[in-house]
């Protein structure tokens, strides 16, 4: 085997230990981020939250603003995915219909 | 020496392969982050999520949820932690209604954790000069007189509470106790402090007070935002030489003609002082 085979294979074996050492054993740590990171439980509470207010104060504009924090393509989007996993981790009525009521006020909107 | 050659490129090729690994790992594509919990947020959107909760909160009035949704944001305090940032937007923005809106959640966790202790007044060390001329012009009253001036403030209500602190939305009308200037040397600023208390003499959170100076627009200010110093307390970082009035708008009361004292010293030497003022309810 010539030394420059050689040097390759060593190089691409550093290589391979440096990826798996900083995506694996040591990846980059965030502390710092954005609401649209959240796990989807999170985001959908967050949404659920919005839709309380939603539903007590009727002020759509403050919700679409809150949603659009999420920042998801689209607002709606963002009910959309809270309303399925809404249903898949069995929330309570009273909570589905809160997010429901929200998702059809923007469904007008759009 | 062909040999030895041999073997340090080998060393660095293992290295340079290390380095151009981790560079591309860390820096050119580095492990996206989704699924994410809460208090990995950045510091703005924690206040942002601090604020949405409170809203909910306003909205549906179930505490239990307000105070698991704030464990996610992993504040040591979270009525605290509501507190503060309710201070830090009447101070940058002057966003009162949302500052009110955190200030709520931060009262009603403060009631729920259980009574605080209401703050008791500091000891006062000399009088203020004011106090001590006008009591040395019109004789004071019998009561002063019997006391040394250093120990002349007025103890607030001192009945231990029994029931649990109404809710401040249900409270009836503030009466004021006593609107008095101390002198107080280790406070280090000249302070309006308001302690609100209820019949039990138990700190009442979330009561709104307005400040004003002149015809300069009101300022708002809430009691309870610095849970530390009790419930039931607030303050304002008066200026000397003006003369200040305070309204508790819910109740009608205004209180009138506060200004920082001046005050010396046991060594005569003269520094700024400031108010003290206790509300309560009538019952």
């Amino acid at each position: 085997m010539s030394r420059w085979t050689l040097f390759l294979l060593i190089l691409l074996l550093g290589l391979g230990l440096g990826l798996v050492y900083g995506w694996v054993i040591n990846p980059v740590s965030y502390q710092d981020t954005t609401l649209n990171s959240l796990r989807v439980d999170y985001k959908t509470d967050y949404t659920l939250m919005v839709a309380e207010v939603y539903h007590q104060e009727g002020d759509l504009d403050w919700a679409l603003n809150r949603l659009i924090l999420l920042e998801d393509r689209n607002p709606l989007i963002s009910v959309e995915n809270a309303l399925k996993f809404a249903s898949q981790a069995e929330y309570t009525l009273p909570d589905m219909f809160l997010l429901r009521d929200l998702h059809n006020a923007l469904k007008e909107l759009d | 020496m062909e040999q030895n050659r041999g073997n340090w490129y080998l060393l660095t090729g293992l290295i340079l392969g290390l380095a151009l690994g981790l560079i591309y790992a860390w820096v050119i594509s580095p492990v996206t982050e989704v699924d994410t919990h809460p208090n990995l947020l950045r510091d703005d959107y924690k206040d942002i999520y601090r604020s949405i909760i409170s809203h909910a909160y306003q909205a549906n009035t179930n505490l239990p949820r307000a105070k698991a949704r704030l464990d996610l944001i992993g504040d040591d305090d979270p009525a605290l932690a509501l507190a503060a940032q309710a201070q830090r937007f009447l101070a940058e923005n002057g966003d009162t209604e949302m500052a009110k809106v955190l200030a709520n959640l931060s009262a009603s966790l403060q009631i729920a954790a259980g009574p605080a202790a209401t703050p008791v007044p500091p000891t006062v060390t000399t009088m203020p000069e004011d106090e001590n001329n006008s009591s040395s012009n019109n004789g004071g009253n019998s009561e002063n007189d019997d006391q040394d001036s250093a120990s002349s403030t007025r103890e607030p209500t001192s009945e231990v509470p029994t029931s649990p602190t109404p809710s401040p939305t249900s409270s009836p009308p503030f009466i004021l106790q006593d609107s008095s200037p101390i002198c107080d040397p280790t406070l280090g600023e000249t302070l309006i402090q308001i302690i609100a208390t209820d019949g039990s003499g138990e700190g009442v959170p979330g009561i709104t007070l307005e400040i004003a100076l002149g015809t300069n627009p009101n300022e708002v200010f809430y009691t309870g935002l610095k849970p530390e110093l009790g419930l039931g307390y607030a303050d304002y970082l008066a200026e000397p030489g003006l003369t200040y009035q305070i309204e508790v708008p819910d109740s009608g009361l205004v209180i009138s003609d506060i200004e920082v004292p001046t005050c010396k010293t046991e060594t005569e030497d003269s520094y700024w002082g400031s108010w003290e003022i206790y509300i309560t309810h009538p019952n």
